[in-house]
């Protein structure tokens, strides 16, 4: 799991680059933050399933899903301002 | 490589789900039925929550339970009258109203009126559940089944331990080793005696001194009826708990016994017993339904287990509110154990959910405990409308109905969301963590409400867990 996860920030550190977003050490932190929660919603709502309640797993999923994707929208906002400070 | 980045997200997501179904699904996750019978099973540290005084609240004066505030005890005793004094005729009893009574059921029931009535209500529902059974019995063939094995060890002959036949001062002693080697200090009495009960297959065990209002007052087994003093070598009790069988547990109560839980008890607290006498001291058995002499969940309030509950249960952290308990009490030297305040008793305050699912309406609805009930403030739990449930549920006889421990937040699995929940809560003074806990237990999970969990006419026969499949009878057999 380790291994994964490592590969995943060196891919995401590629994919940065490339569209060309400034990361420093803040920036990493609110990344690595917003993966780990969606991380532990996804294990919370599979661990709820697993006790077969399946329909508290499904809620718990899309009550943290939707937060977590506005969350993530706003980091999206960070992350992308310094480049449109940049071309424009 | 950005492409290798991604798929390792996606994996890295679904282990975490994955780790998280097996963490749900695992059985060795149900506290108690796990693999550690060397008291792993009180996996919780209680150091950082101990307190000098328990966390119930004395108003006033304690005085000692009647035991006629038993309902078992005060039904059978209503039951032998009927039978006995009144040739089995409930009609007539009814009629007759409680002026009939012999004393002290009619000093009781003129003072509790409404329990009399209910007692025969209870017997009206038990009666129409006989003749309901016909239609039910294939269906819960096997969960009747199951019942019945447990209760098996519970009644006659087969009883074990047998009930004492004589006062404490002589069967407590009888069977005690007269040489008695020199205990080094009662914390080694302490820590022995726990890890003998948890080697015996108790989750949970502490100890406490017995306070005298702890000790039931009017029967004294072996000694009969009459008023008793608390016996001299009743320094002690050991308390001890086992869980019900969880997948159980969960389900309907047509599903499960209070018997299984109390059968283990049984054959736990007998060994303590003996092995307690072997090494030279006094010891009596105390175990619930019908063989014990002391009112159990202060006695583990006492002994740092968990708290009191709204529904009258003891909760603690690693069992929630699937807490049975049993007792042995003695003179052994021992260092009894501190109680413990984890945030339950506040968490009572505002989660109420045992009170709304409660079929029989019988657990009270108070923001806190309001009632003054012997010298302690309490929730009161009307014990006769909670029986009648039990006449209610689908089931060949009464066996018990445990919705209010099912649906408690904190009877809940040992896995790691559950232990966020355990750890979190009692940490936080502000008690943001137990709303917000809350506010997900009300919203996310499915509760199907009161009379649901009755057969028709009142309900569905809803449940809140699913039974498991070694319960379900069409799943073995033609019908």
């Amino acid at each position: 799991m380790g291994a994964l996860i490592v590969l995943f920030f060196a891919g995401v550190r590629y994919w940065l680059q490339d569209l060309g977003i400034s990361m420093n050490w803040w920036k990493w932190a609110l990344l690595v933050l917003w993966f780990t929660i969606l991380g532990i919603t996804l294990g919370g709502g599979f661990t709820l399933m697993g006790e077969n309640e399946w329909s508290a797993g499904i809620r718990f999923m899309v009550f943290f899903g939707v937060i977590l994707l506005l969350a993530g929208a706003g980091l999206w906002l960070i992350l992308t301002k310094s480049r449109a400070g940049r071309s424009g | 490589m950005k492409y290798s980045g991604l798929a390792g997200g996606a994996l890295t997501l679904a282990g975490a789900s994955t780790a998280g179904f097996m963490a749900g699904k695992n059985k060795d996750s149900h506290t108690g039925f796990g693999r550690a019978p060397y008291g792993k099973d009180q996996f919780f540290n209680r150091k950082p929550f101990l307190v000098e005084k328990p966390t119930y609240r004395v108003v006033g004066k304690p005085s000692r339970i009647q035991y006629l505030d038993h309902l078992f005890r005060r039904n059978s005793e209503l039951r032998r009258y009927i039978f006995s004094g009144a040739g089995g005729d409930f009609q007539k009893v009814r009629n007759e109203g409680t002026e009939a009574l012999p004393e002290p059921l009619k000093n009781y029931y003129e003072k509790n009126p409404s329990a009399f009535e209910e007692f025969f209500r209870a017997m009206d529902k038990a009666e129409e559940q006989r003749a309901n059974w016909e239609k039910y019995k294939d269906k819960y063939m096997l969960a009747e089944a199951w019942s019945t094995a447990h209760a098996s060890v519970l009644s006659g002959s087969g009883s074990f331990p047998q009930e004492p036949r004589e006062s404490p001062e002589i069967s407590d002693f009888e069977g005690v080793n007269s040489s008695r080697l020199k205990l080094k200090s009662p914390k080694h009495g302490s820590g022995l005696i726990k890890k003998i009960t948890h080697s015996f297959g108790a989750t949970l065990a502490g100890i406490t001194a017995i306070k005298e209002e702890w000790v039931y007052q009017g029967s004294l087994r072996g000694a009969g009826r009459g008023d008793f003093k608390v016996p001299d070598h009743w320094k002690y009790a050991v308390v001890f708990a086992v869980p019900h069988e969880w997948e159980s547990f969960y389900a309907n109560p047509t599903y499960g016994t209070s018997y299984d839980a109390y059968t283990m008890l049984r054959f736990i607290s007998s060994k303590v017993e003996t092995f307690i006498k072997e090494i030279g001291y006094p010891a009596r058995s105390h175990v619930p339904p019908t063989s014990y002499d002391l009112v159990l969940p202060p006695l583990g309030i006492d002994a740092g287990l968990g708290e009191q509950g709204r529904n009258g249960i003891l909760i603690t952290p690693e069992l929630g509110a699937n807490t049975r308990l049993a007792a042995v009490t003695t003179n052994m030297p021992l260092e009894p154990d501190k109680p413990v305040d984890l945030g339950i008793l506040r968490f009572c305050n505002k989660c109420k959910i045992c009170a709304e699912e409660c079929p029989g309406k019988a657990i009270s609805f108070e923001d806190s405990p309001g009632k003054e009930i012997r010298g302690f403030k309490r929730w009161s739990i009307d014990q006769d409308k909670c029986y009648t449930v039990w006449n209610s549920v689908a089931t060949r006889r009464p066996s018990g109905c445990r919705i209010c421990l099912a649906v408690c937040p904190y009877s809940r699995k040992n896995n790691w969301i559950h232990t966020v929940a355990r750890e979190a809560d009692p940490r936080d003074p502000t008690g943001i963590t137990s709303s917000a806990m809350l506010a997900m237990q009300k919203n996310f999970f499915n509760y199907p409400g009161g009379d649901q969990y009755l057969p028709p006419p009142e309900g569905e026969n809803k449940t809140y867990g699913n039974p498991p499949d070694w319960l379900i009878t069409e799943e073995w057999f033609d019908f």
